[in-house]
């Protein structure tokens, strides 16, 4: 179906759907008006972020992880060993406890590895509650209107972003950065805080965000099911931006994660046995 | 810069992308927890002298040649071209470093500053700009192996004089007091040019009892320093083939780190173990073959590890197991083995001069001696006894300076 028929096909479906499932007038009537000029352009935007874009973007993530990976283990090896003394009794499970546990940041930069901790354990949450957003893998109970965590995961990764962010202007770690240093904490900033909105705003707040729970998991089942669909028919009220930014920003952060540091997700394991080993 | 010699020394970085220093390159995160590791920077605070401020300079070279990056949004990570302002901060990165490793401890993945640093000192080399003086050190060291027959002799008659002196501290020394390259025995010791790293090493093996012989060469490669893989392999290449020649058990290396490194991990496996010498002295401890009164010092006494010797070679506990026999007024440094601070001479520093850089780079070395509030400090490498005494003058420290293998000979129960 092209992205053309997918809209109209579903702007048709998406005032009878909004008018069956809900209450509030105004956003059922919001998107069962007809778009023309600028606005349909806007809608076909949308429909490209909120849907091819979310398989190219994750195509991409997969393909440049592997091609990273596959360069390095392709390079000729190390002409000597690289490790560090004492010696650890088991290099493997003492780079696994260097990966995980960061006790060197802990020994030299207590407050910093709280947040990094808090960070990439809430990131871990993260990524789980968005897989319990897909009903097949469903976690939490079904009729549940909260995200997992119930926001407290956004405000886990959002808060050390902010101080991952404000120290780096100290020196010396400011001379020490790079543009990319802060255009990708700002990135994920903007993804979580967008992220934060709909979340927050379904858990927190008496009557819920215009979207519910309910409702992104429809449009995850369409996505995992590769209908095509346009989540426009299944996502109402006019707030529906705010989840296509959130999503661009996401499919941005997927496309960049293969070139950028944040690669150290999959290299701190085999680097850290360099010096384990 | 020409685009020739830039090409070139493209080309000069590609041989050292294995996959170990590609991780090293693509992973810093930039955090900068090893900030305060280097003591270039504890000592004088500029960001060009953090271990990160150093590898940033490959990192950014990288970036620019060999990453999508580099070509579609250079200013992202502000890479940088190969050209002559290029070069200087490569080089103001490289011979700022000591290739310590401190920072490798500190670093969350453990990145290794030293194995960057060989990229900046291979493009130097690529760009004639590395210091003669290592170059020429270093081919020298190779070109004897090529003279040796024509100095053996000499060389024989010389050490041979150091008999009185191997005497006056192991007087049951039987004759010949030294040999040199004889067939038969079971260590080779590879000393270096002075004769204080032959006579105290010589009476302590006599006292032994150890069937040793002297080796023809000396044991410094001074192409570990300058990062060339190719020649440190010859170096450490002579050594091999003579301990082969001989058919020694073993070869001990001489109170000298880089020394001891680059032959005992750096160039391959042997067909021999190899030690430091001061590993050499706790066996003979150990199993009783020479007994140490703990009379002969006086004062507290307190021990450097060398970097290349303890972080990076592994002999930790060896020189407290001496010192234990040497006296019970021992200090230790803080902090100490694997963390204590580098002497700020290694990696050629003490070779080259550099005399105004290294004291005032190792101001926090000068401090934590001073802390110790020992008399004298000991320990078992070179090139930290050339800096330490350096820094003793400079700082007016008043401690006295001393190799461990010394105050061993100077102790053994006669
Ligand atoms: C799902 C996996 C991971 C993700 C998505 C992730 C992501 C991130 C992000 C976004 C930052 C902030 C970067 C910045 O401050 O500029 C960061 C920082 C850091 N991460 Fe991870 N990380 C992951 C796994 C790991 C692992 C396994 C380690 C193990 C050592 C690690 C160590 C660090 C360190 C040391 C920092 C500090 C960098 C800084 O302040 O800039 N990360 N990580
Ligand atoms: S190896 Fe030593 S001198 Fe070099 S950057 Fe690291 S801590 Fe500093
Ligand atoms: S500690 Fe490691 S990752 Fe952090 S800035 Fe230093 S070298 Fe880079």
């Amino acid at each position: 179906m092209s992205a053309q028929a997918g809209a109209d096909a579903v702007s048709a479906a998406s005032a009878a759907a909004a008018a069956a499932t809900t209450t509030d007038a105004t956003s059922a009537a919001s998107s069962a008006v007809a778009h023309t000029g600028f606005a349909l352009v806007v809608d076909h935007i949308d429909y490209i972020i909120m849907v091819p874009l979310v398989y190219v973007s994750i195509l991409a993530l997969l393909v440049g992880i592997v091609w990273r990976v596959v360069t390095i283990m392709r390079s000729a090896p190390p002409p000597y060993p690289l490790r560090l003394y004492p010696a650890a009794r088991n290099a493997g499970l003492a780079a696994l406890g260097d990966t995980f546990a960061m006790p060197q940041v802990r020994r030299h930069r207590p407050v910093f590895w709280v947040f990094l901790m808090l960070y990439h354990a809430a990131f871990i949450l993260l990524i789980l509650g968005h897989l319990d957003i897909i009903p097949q893998l469903r976690l939490l109970p079904a009729g549940s209107r909260h995200m997992l965590g119930a926001g407290a995961v956004g405000v886990a990764v959002t808060l050390p972003l902010l101080f991952f962010l404000l120290r780096r202007l100290r020196s010396p770690l400011r001379e020490i950065s790079v543009p990319s240093d802060y255009l990708l904490l700002l990135l994920l900033l903007f993804l979580f805080l967008f992220g934060d909105m709909m979340s927050w705003g379904n858990s927190w707040s008496p009557n819920g965000f215009v979207m519910t729970k309910q409702a992104f998991s429809k449009y995850f089942d369409g996505l995992s099911r590769l209908t095509f669909a346009d989540p426009r028919a299944v996502l109402p009220g006019s707030h529906y931006h705010f989840a296509v930014i959130h999503v661009l920003l996401a499919e941005s952060f997927f496309v960049l994660l293969p070139f950028s540091k944040i690669m150290h997700t999959f290299f701190s394991m085999p680097i850290n046995l360099l010096r384990r080993r | 810069m020409e685009a020739a010699i830039s090409g070139t020394l493209k080309q000069l970085f590609e041989t050292r992308l294995h996959s170990a220093m590609r991780l090293y390159l693509d992973t810093c995160a930039r955090c900068g927890v090893c900030v305060e590791a280097c003591h270039v920077y504890a000592s004088m605070p500029q960001a060009r002298y953090t271990a990160v401020g150093r590898a940033e300079v490959i990192r950014k070279i990288f970036k620019r040649y060999f990453k999508l990056e580099g070509k579609i949004a250079p200013w992202l990570g502000e890479v940088l071209t190969l050209d002559d302002a290029t070069m200087d901060q490569v080089s103001d990165a490289a011979w700022s470093c000591t290739g310590c490793r401190r920072c490798m401890t500190f670093c969350p993945f453990g990145i290794d500053t030293q194995l960057i640093m060989s990229i900046a000192k291979a493009l130097l080399i690529g760009a004639d700009k590395e210091p003669k003086l290592l170059t020429m050190l270093a081919d020298m060291s190779i070109a004897k192996s090529e003279g040796i027959e024509e100095t053996k002799p000499g060389f024989t008659r010389a050490v041979e004089d150091l008999a009185p002196e191997i005497r006056a501290l192991w007087p049951h020394s039987k004759d010949p007091v030294v040999t040199v390259e004889a067939e038969g025995a079971d260590v080779l010791y590879v000393a270096l040019a002075g004769k204080h790293s032959i006579i105290p090493a010589a009476a302590i093996m006599n006292a032994a009892g150890e069937r040793w012989t002297l080796s023809v060469y000396e044991a410094v490669n001074f192409a570990a320093f300058l990062g060339d893989s190719k020649k440190m392999q010859l170096i450490a290449r002579r050594i091999h083939d003579e301990a082969v020649r001989l058919k020694v058990k073993e070869v001990a290396i001489v109170e000298c780190g880089t020394a001891f490194r680059a032959m005992k991990y750096m160039t391959g496996v042997h067909p021999f173990k190899v030690v430091a010498f001061v590993q050499l002295i706790s066996r003979y401890l150990r199993e009783g073959r020479i007994q140490l009164s703990k009379g002969t010092l006086k004062g507290t006494l307190t021990y450097h590890d060398p970097c290349q010797i303890a972080r990076n070679g592994g002999v930790l506990e060896e020189p407290r197991h001496v010192i234990r026999h040497l006296t019970a007024d021992f200090v230790e440094l803080r902090p100490n083995r694997a963390d204590n601070w580098c002497c700020g001479g290694g990696g050629g520093l003490v070779a080259l001069g550099e005399s105004d850089f290294r004291m005032k780079s190792a101001r926090v070395k000068a401090e934590q001696m001073k802390a110790s509030q020992a008399a004298i400090i000991s320990t078992a490498c070179e090139n930290c006894h050339s800096q330490l005494t350096d820094l003793n003058e400079h700082y007016g420290l008043g401690m006295k300076v001393e190799f461990l293998s010394k105050l061993v000979a100077d102790a053994l129960m006669k």
